[in-house]
């Protein structure tokens, strides 16, 4: 290696981001303790912890959304204010989980947003059009620059969102779990774009729960756990393994399969159909059985499960639970009959936030802690402090508002509630979404043990990986039908995926 | 997680307080209160009498019952804008009837607290039935229910007003009067419903999160009806409490009374998004404002002034109170820092 190379080479990794000694608290939570953390030019660093261990704080930090108690963050030797304009003066984009488009303007005003060209005052069109259509030919060819962007796919507006940062020349651009709601090939196409910024000297952070993605496209890796740095090293030094040690601190264990006998039929579905959304379903889970459910997004999982569970209405079928038919759009009734539901989004759908860890596991509970309309406080305290204990769920105290706990936590008491009604079905909406790995392998044994002890469970899940080691049987879903039931000799990734997309 | 126990082990005791913050935000409210007290006695000779205060509690009572109503509907994401209206018609029809049809007063008051019920199974039927945004939905009926009481009362006060009216007004309990009495008394129950029964912690879920409720098995539907339902009635007591105060079904009195409740309750820590806030503090956002009116009355501001203090004091009241909640905050912040810098030594 001659010497200008080496000059070359050590250029290219000189840190563009540096965060130095940042410390942050939240009312209650110490969220970040010291961290030092950098990033460097046409490097891709990926950022990991379990939830609840700083990243997102981190992350809003950099992007200029709250302001370091103590530390500073500098770029290009320019320290960063506390203010989401001054980011993207320095040079810091971020692309959040869910795009930050506003719908009803085009792709090409999004990525010119509050940066209109003008001329004389007035908004010049052309020139607006010209630039966009320059930074988006770079990352998405395929677009249309003046589609409204409320009308393309998540993937699109995830695109047109790299290309505003590529108008703005940014310098670091930040992705917050970019593929949680993209396909395979859609992920490829972003990867190859993330390659190609990166070859043009751009920074990247990745944040990602996925550790087969930080292994594909990541240079170093960074990992945090609750609120301090753990290390920073390059991708070369790491495996799996090593990774998932540092992010826990210790050896999570993988799940083993036992053979579980199966009971009576608990849910019958037949011939259920909801126009344009689901079509002639019909299938059955057994108690004791596991039953996953598979398929791409929008084939019409959760509307499944909305049905059966009485929060949507359906046009025609039937829902039996333990040979009793359930009425349609009534969750109450379907209760009753023995159903309970973790559904996908926890914080729209099932935790009140303001309320305590207490009150949200008995909600599901308050007719049976209570007679003549008022609550049993001792009867409530009791079965919150079981399900807490059962499920070791890491709360300070039963009486703290359930919004303040980490993602896995909040998850094991929307599962509390459930357990403490001792359901007949219970049916699981991607469960482990945006939790740890560390609660994440505690939830899948717990699904295990569940089933075991004679709970009929349906799994609805878009991880491959949580499909084939959990259930006895895989359906597949496709544009609202059942496109495959695969036992689970046959199910395999390879399968599940073509009866997915073309079965 | 073994190595996460000692740390969140020393960040419980420090968690726990954020419930003092609830605390801390009725005792802000009460050192206003009694700063304010302070002032008063200090620049009005007449402020600290027994009679000055017990006609402060006094008007404060019709505004208290009524707040109590609107705190189930604001508790559960809504607003009601009909409770003056459901007021004034309480009043002339537990008069009216009496004088106009000749019932029994105690029929026509039963029939007034139906009345107050009805609009709000109305009110509560067009929200959550007809899907009609509370705002819009109570504003019909406020200004149906207003137009009804001058059409039935020929748009005047009518009276004189049945005995058992005068007798409510002069009735004393162990020397306190009777109407703050049956305010306290209300409102206790309306604590107990919130805090103890189904149908309160219903309210609150209904309000924090309707489809995680809903999803939970709460017919958030009723709930919401309920709530409004409680409006009406708790307005329509309040119609009888200023039928008694003013001796007169009174079809032209508590105009604007719905803004200045609305403004109590918020003052008093009820979250205008719902799901959060309690009747106690409520109460003392209540006194705060009645504190006020009585103060803009004993220091003679001129008249016109009188509405341009009071929205002051609200505006103040209300940004103390932000202020007061990030001050506490930030302090605990502080604590939590150097806390943690002594007990957990550097790990990397």
């Amino acid at each position: 290696m001659s010497v200008a190379e080496v000059i070359s080479v050590a250029e290219d990794l000189r840190p563009v981001l540096i965060a130095k000694g940042i410390t942050k608290s939240f009312p209650g939570v110490l969220a970040l303790d010291n961290v030092d953390f950098n990033v460097r030019a046409g490097e891709v660093t990926a950022l990991l912890g379990e939830n609840g261990a700083g990243k997102s704080t981190l992350i809003k930090m950099m992007a200029g959304f709250y302001a370091p108690d103590r530390g500073e963050i500098t770029v290009d030797g320019v320290v960063l204010s506390p203010d989401p304009s001054s980011a993207h003066r320095v040079g810091v984009a971020t692309i959040h989980q869910d795009a930050h488009l506003v719908p009803a303007m085009s792709a090409a005003e999004n990525i010119m947003l509050g940066r209109w060209p003008t001329r004389y005052g007035w908004l010049n069109k052309r020139l607006q059009k010209e630039r966009a259509a320059r930074a988006l030919a770079r990352v998405a060819p395929h677009l249309n620059p003046s589609t409204p962007a409320g009308r393309l796919s998540s993937a699109d507006q995830q695109l047109v969102e790299i290309a505003r940062a590529i108008s703005e020349d940014s310098k670091v651009l930040i992705m917050d779990e970019p593929t949680t709601s993209l396909s395979p090939p859609e992920i490829d196409r972003l990867f190859n774009v993330v390659e190609d910024l990166k070859s043009k000297g751009m920074s990247i952070v990745f944040v990602s729960h996925w550790l087969e993605e930080v292994f594909r496209i990541a240079d170093r890796v960074t990992v945090l756990r609750d609120g301090r740095l753990i290390g920073t090293r390059p991708i070369s030094e790491l495996d799996h393994d090593k990774v998932i040690r540092m992010m826990v601190g210790r050896e999570v264990r993988d799940t083993i399969l036992t053979k579980r006998p199966v009971g009576d039929v608990v849910l019958k579905v037949s011939k259920l159909t909801r126009e344009n959304v689901l079509e002639n379903i019909s299938f059955e889970v057994r108690a004791g059985e596991i039953v996953g459910m598979s398929g791409l997004v929008g084939a019409g999982r959760s509307e499944l499960a909305a049905a059966i569970f009485g929060i949507d209405p359906y046009d025609s079928g039937s829902v039996e639970i333990g040979g009793i038919a359930v009425s349609p759009n009534d969750p109450k009734a379907a209760i009753e009959a023995g159903v309970g539901l973790v559904p996908e989004d926890r914080r729209q759908q099932a935790l009140v936030g303001l309320m305590s860890v207490k009150s949200n596991i008995t909600l599901s509970l308050l007719d049976r802690i209570s007679s003549f309309g008022f609550l049993s406080m001792a009867k409530e305290q009791a079965i919150a402090d079981r399900e807490i204990r059962a499920l070791a769920v890491k709360t300070p105290s039963s009486k703290t508002r359930v919004s303040t706990l980490s993602g896995g936590n909040q998850q094991k008491v929307v599962l509390a509630r459930w357990l403490a009604r001792k359901p007949k079905l219970l049916i699981l909406d991607e469960p482990t979404k945006g939790i740890d790995v560390g609660a994440k392998s505690e939830i899948s044994e717990l699904i295990l043990r569940l089933a075991e002890g004679g709970m009929a469970i349906l799994l609805i899940s878009s991880e491959l990986p949580e499909i084939l080691t959990l259930t006895d049987r895989v359906l597949v879903m496709r544009s609202g039908r059942i496109s495959a039931s695969l036992p689970k000799e046959q199910a395999t990734a390879e399968t599940i995926m073509s009866f997915a997309t073309t079965g | 997680m073994a190595d996460r126990v000692p740390q969140s082990s020393g960040l419980s005791a420090l968690r726990g307080r954020i419930s003092f913050i609830d605390l801390v935000q009725s005792l802000g409210l009460m050192a206003i209160i009694l700063l304010g007290g302070l002032i008063m006695t200090a620049m009005s000779p007449v402020f600290a009498t027994v009679r000055n205060i017990e006609n402060v509690l006094q008007s404060a009572t019709i505004i208290a019952v009524v707040a109590i109503g609107q705190t189930f509907v604001i508790l559960v994401a809504g607003i009601d804008l009909s409770v003056a209206s459901v007021l004034v018609l309480s009043s002339v029809l537990a008069v009216g009837l009496v004088q106009f049809q000749g019932l029994s007063p105690e029929i026509a008051i039963i029939l007034a607290l139906c009345a107050g019920l009805g609009i709000g199974l109305v009110n509560g039927l067009a929200v959550t039935k007809l899907r009609i945004p509370p705002l819009i939905a109570t504003l019909a009926t406020m200004t149906i229910g207003r137009g009804m009481a001058y059409i039935y009362s020929g748009g005047t006060n009518i009276a004189p007003v049945p005995r058992i009216f005068i007798d409510l007004q002069a009735s004393r309990f162990l020397g306190v009067p009777g109407v703050i009495v049956l305010t306290l008394v209300l409102a206790a129950l309306a604590q107990i419903v919130l805090s103890r029964t189904q149908f309160g912690r219903s309210v609150y879920a209904t309000g924090g999160n309707p489809l995680a409720a809903r999803l939970a098995g709460i017919k958030t539907e009723r709930v919401i009806i309920a709530a409004f339902m409680i409006s009406g009635l708790m307005s329509a007591i309040a119609g009888l409490l200023i039928t008694a105060r003013f001796e007169a079904g009174a079809a032209t009195a508590a105009q604007g009374l719905e803004l200045a409740v609305i403004a109590a309750v918020v003052i008093g820590g009820v979250s205008l998004f719902g799901g959060e806030g309690n009747i106690g503090s409520m109460l003392l956002g209540v006194l705060l404002l009645g504190l006020v009116q009585n103060a803009v009355n004993l220091l003679n501001v001129p008249p016109n002034w009188d509405s341009v203090v009071s929205g002051l004091v609200i505006a103040a009241a209300a940004a103390l109170d932000v202020y007061r909640r990030s001050y506490l905050e930030a302090g605990m912040r502080k604590k939590i820092i150097a806390k943690a810098a002594r007990s957990t030594p550097k790990t990397s």
